[in-house]
């Protein structure tokens, strides 16, 4: 327990050094300022809340959970795009030569040192989304008297996107210690899925069976990155939500990467 | 716990050309046995093996063939490693961590509790002469010496039974030097084995007791410091002889110098130095010293790495 905690407190330590912490932060709360004065979100007491924003005045209750769902979106890419720039360095340094062979002499398995890593840059990435997650919801919730707990549980998404994005970075890490080729291999991913949602048009384009098996293959194995938006949108709305493939499809795809990013790192010499 | 602080058998690292398929046997086939609580130098040439040999040993390279026990432990079990210290050569200490920080992470990955590591880095820090700059300078600002005295001490963290330090005094002052071998020493009187990889001969001569010299992977020479630097033959020195028989006895050295007005004389065996001697006191000449010629370890060292060069060269 005391080698993880000094491992996470570690990955704060060194975030906050290279000023990953406080640039994520930073970027964070020029959102949260954003939000804060360029919006104009007008409150009738009572519920029926009328936003206005960028000059538009819709004057239903629902569209201030509309414009919630769009800020969330936002804040849904915007945060993991930030995210995947800011941890790919932190992974690698991990791996610098004169310092990895410290790591490892000492008496904990590559597992170990490899997770700790991994959950200490989790943890920094969460207490950023939850910073801006939980402010935006505050100036909504202050400004159109409307708490809906849907935004708020959209964090839960962003940091699971993220989780999942990170085991990539890591294996990438393993692999051929390059913060460049994992933030081009993550952004290849989170490019590639919104494509893949649109499985059901996609197969109809498709003349050959097993280019729609291939299709299809894709589509279940990478992480839904587009579907889990989809799912935020629904929680805010207060849609039902269809099916939570997309979470644990995802959430599988992650514990697969990282457990041969693990099994790699095992087998790696340094 | 094994008597054998080290245990190597059959050790073998390849590397492979992943294009080429070509291989380098950086470590082959080295089978090394350290006693607990001795004091060990591995040696050799730039190149030779010996860092991969460490990294082996420590489980951050993988063996190709073979076998790596810490105190009859192999060295990929996490467990085996609690008992090792160890200082790499090309640290890179992490810069934004002050003195005090290092410590306390390194001592907390050792499995140190919190209360253990606050007691124990003010005493580190004092021994190493650390103690006023390591609460708020960060290790970027460090000086090489003093990034080698904290790497030192980041080792003894955990009060480890084997050392294992890679160019422990590698930039450090010759004032600095004497800390490190004065803790060192300290060390060795309590029972902890140390094992130091270096090129500075000087070093080792003065603070190992036992040495291998390793060459292209393979362990070319390996013994106590005392029998190697040991010459085959044994010297008379004596001032003021006359110059008769000066000349008798030069016919009969191996080898001879004369410094000043005192004769030096190398003879292959120890009846032939004793008949210089009677020779001596027989003309009521004196005798300066008597003893067993010795070579330095740096002279030790030359000799088996040529020799190993050797058969190559005639090939």
């Amino acid at each position: 327990m005391n080698a993880t905690l000094a491992l996470i407190r570690d990955t704060f330590r060194e975030a906050f050094a290279r000023r990953i912490f406080w640039g994520f932060f930073g970027c964070c709360t020029a959102l949260l300022l954003l939000l804060m004065f360029l919006s104009r979100l007008e409150v009738n007491v009572g519920g029926d809340a009328t936003p206005v924003l960028g000059g538009a005045s819709p004057d239903q209750a629902a569209s201030v959970l509309q414009t919630q769902s769009i800020i969330a979106m936002v804040l849904y890419y915007a945060g993991t795009a930030l995210a995947v720039f800011a941890s790919a360095g932190l992974v690698n340094a991990m791996f610098e030569p004169g310092r990895i062979e410290l790591l490892l002499s000492k008496p904990l398995s590559r597992a170990h040192l490899l997770l700790g890593r991994y959950l200490g840059n989790v943890l920094v990435v969460t207490a950023n989304i939850v910073y801006l997650v939980f402010g935006s919801w505050l100036i909504f919730g202050l400004k159109t008297g409307v708490w809906g707990t849907g935004f708020l549980l959209s964090s839960f998404f962003t940091i699971l996107n993220f989780s999942v994005l990170l085991t990539v970075i890591v294996l990438v890490g393993v692999l051929w210690d390059s913060s460049a080729v994992a933030i081009m291999v993550t952004f290849a991913i989170m490019i590639i899925t919104p494509i893949l949602a649109q499985i059901s048009t996609i197969e109809r384009l498709l003349n050959s069976e097993s280019s729609r098996e291939v299709l299809r293959v894709l589509y279940y194995t990478l992480p839904k990155t587009s579907d889990l938006s989809v799912m935020i949108r629904h929680m805010i709305l207060n849609q039902p939500i269809e099916s939570w493939m997309p979470v644990w499809s995802t959430a599988l795809f992650g514990a697969a990467v990282l457990a041969i990013g693990v099994w790699r790192f095992n087998r790696r010499t340094f | 716990m094994s008597e054998l602080a080290i245990e190597t058998e059959g050790l073998t690292k390849v590397f492979t050309s992943r294009w080429t398929n070509r291989e380098l046997r950086a470590v082959d086939d080295v089978s090394l046995r350290v006693p607990r609580g001795s004091t060990y130098g591995l040696l050799g040439p730039n190149g030779a093996g010996k860092t991969t040999f460490v990294k082996v040993l420590l489980s951050c390279a993988l063996p190709t063939a073979g076998s790596a026990k810490v105190f009859g432990r192999d060295t990929r079990e996490p467990e085996a490693r609690r008992s090792i210290g160890y200082l790499p050569e090309n640290h890179r200490f992490p810069t934004y961590m002050t003195g005090w920080s290092m410590l306390d992470f390194y001592g907390a990955l050792s499995g140190m509790d919190s209360a253990s590591r606050r007691r124990r880095i003010p005493e580190l820090l004092a021994q190493i002469g650390l103690e006023e700059r390591a609460h708020h300078l960060r290790l970027g600002k460090y000086s090489k010496g003093m990034l080698q005295r904290v790497g030192l001490a980041q080792a003894l963290m955990h009060a480890p039974q084997l050392l294992v330090l890679d160019e422990p005094s590698d930039g450090v002052d010759p004032v600095g030097r004497k800390q490190i071998r004065d803790v060192l020493t300290a060390l060795e009187e309590k029972g902890v084995t140390i094992f130091i990889n270096s090129h500075l001969l000087q070093e080792v001569e003065l603070f190992c007791r036992d040495v291998a010299i390793i060459q292209k992977g393979k362990v070319a020479l390996a013994g106590s410091v005392q029998e190697l630097t040991m010459g085959s033959g044994y010297s008379v020195e004596a001032p003021r002889v006359p110059e008769n028989l000066r000349t008798e006895l030069t016919g009969r050295a191996r080898h001879f110098t004369g410094t000043g007005d005192t004769l030096r004389l190398t003879f292959e065996t120890r009846e032939q130095a004793n008949q210089a001697v009677d020779l001596l006191r027989a003309n009521h000449c004196e005798i300066e010293s008597f003893a067993r010629t010795r070579s330095t370890l740096e002279e030790v060292f030359i000799k088996t790495v040529e020799a190993s060069k050797a058969p190559e060269s005639q090939a």
